[in-house]
């Protein structure tokens, strides 16, 4: 139960991208098609999930134990840039389509800071080691759930008639305030 | 004292172990390439500039080797003969090219058949976004004729639902590839006056395009066959020409079981 109910703060009322306003970044550049801001959330939730997994164990087993917890920063950063090293090798491997529509995006996840922020909250939260990767795991597919829906509505924008100042990154930025309007009202789903 | 000792042993063995962890990764991940890309990308002068077009010059060497720029776009010169010896080709000035609109399908409204009725927006764009239309091929021509809309020359006039390109007024201006939903027109050079290319997009196996459309290219090889000069080659189920190679023979349109490969003049 305790699981199910972090998974749902996590993806709908505690969004990332719409509740903390991180990884603004990808949300607004990379949201131009569904299928990169598909690509490009699955990529992070991966990098997330893992970031997670791995975070856990270097936190718990080393840097508590001897007092280093002064190098959380830099080990998370260590951490989330060779993951995405090897997922950007992956990625070129499997699709190289993906790869060029993803572009400089791709490599950008390392400084993505939502996943920063992921890597930092996990001891403050005090999750055990099952919890923080669910946590990792959920976080990324809110954050994949807000790039397809900000996709989408970015799509069905080509037909939209929308006054000459507003084209482009105005009328972006006006979409991702509503949306994250939206999420609020997701903050009454959970009493805690 | 022991802090400072702990903290260099745990950033030195965290970032050794990513480091192996990381170079076993990149030997299993490793991406074949043609090995021409790279030799061209180091004799291009390499700061990216994009004056040529193309974002790096890694980009435009890959281009190169493709056939689809010309061996001395780099608007700073430099080394094409060696460009040209890598790729074991002659070198032909492109100052006199010229390159038009080509449009990758070659099926009239008739042709095509019809999977239902579209009575929406008169638009390719939106046709293409409501199940892809009326016809049955999801690769080629709509019909509406974005292109000859967004055509600021007046160069593209549709004749039967298929646009037709003039190519003494396009002046490759690339405003309809951009307006084409699906891709498929295309800038290319002209070298002689005709031109044997292959006027269908359909990725299908040869039934499923056969299905969709009579001219479609079926991927039957034949032009592969006959064509003496090793210009045609198939690519997921598509004929292809290379433009460097074909000596306009015309074996291949003539060959052609659907009559896919048209003859442009």
């Amino acid at each position: 139960m305790k699981i199910i109910l972090l998974i749902l703060s996590t993806v709908l009322v505690n969004n990332f991208v719409l509740h903390y306003f991180l990884g603004i970044c990808p949300f607004l550049g990379v949201t131009g098609r569904i299928k990169s801001a598909i690509a490009m959330g699955l990529a992070t939730t991966f990098v997330m999930t893992l970031t997670a997994t791995i975070i856990w164990p270097i936190e718990h087993l080393i840097l508590f134990k001897f007092n280093l917890s002064f190098l959380e920063y830099v080990v998370a950063i260590l951490v989330i840039a060779s993951l995405v090293q090897v997922i950007e090798m992956f990625i070129r491997k499997v699709s190289p389509v993906i790869y060029r529509t993803l572009g400089i995006y791709l490599p950008l996840i390392t400084t993505n800071c939502s996943i920063l922020f992921l890597a930092l909250l996990i001891p403050l939260r005090g999750y055990n080691f099952l919890e923080s990767v669910v946590f990792g795991f959920a976080a990324g597919i809110g954050f994949t759930l807000v790039m397809v829906i900000m996709g989408a509505i970015r799509e069905e924008l080509d037909f939209a008639d929308i006054p000459e100042s507003f084209k482009g990154a105005p009328i972006t930025l006006i979409i991702a305030g509503l949306l994250a309007l939206v999420f609020m009202g997701f903050s009454g789903l959970i009493s805690a | 004292m022991n802090l400072i000792l702990a903290s260099i042993l745990t950033m030195g063995g965290l970032s050794a172990l990513f480091a192996i962890f990381l170079a076993i990764m990149e030997k299993r991940f490793k991406v074949e390439e043609d090995t021409r890309i790279d030799k061209i990308t180091n004799i291009l002068p390499g700061i990216n500039c994009g004056g040529c077009g193309y974002g790096s010059c890694r980009a435009l060497a890959e281009a190169m080797v493709k056939g689809e720029a010309p061996l001395d776009s780099c608007v700073l010169g430099g080394k094409v003969e060696e460009i040209a010896k890598i790729l074991g080709v002659k070198f032909e000035s492109g100052k006199n090219e010229k390159k038009i609109a080509f449009i990758k399908c070659g099926a009239t409204d008739s042709q095509r058949r019809k999977k239902a009725v579209y009575e929406g927006v008169e638009s390719c764009q939106a046709a293409n976004m409501i199940a892809g239309g009326e016809n049955i091929c999801p690769y080629g021509c709509l019909g509406y004729g974005d292109c000859e809309k967004v055509c600021p020359f007046g160069a593209i006039t549709l004749i039967e639902g298929l646009p037709r390109v003039d190519s003494q007024k396009c002046t490759g201006c690339g405003k309809c590839v951009e307006a084409c939903p699906r891709d498929l027109i295309s800038l290319e050079y002209i070298r002689d006056e005709i031109s044997y290319r292959v006027a269908c997009s359909s990725l299908d196996k040869g039934k499923r395009a056969r299905v969709a459309c009579s001219k479609a290219c079926i991927g039957c090889g034949l032009c592969v066959k006959i064509c003496p000069f090793d210009a045609s080659y198939l690519e997921n189920n598509l004929a292809k020409i290379d433009q460097r190679n074909c000596q306009r023979c015309g074996l291949c349109a003539w060959r052609c079981p659907t009559g896919a490969i048209l003859e442009y003049l």
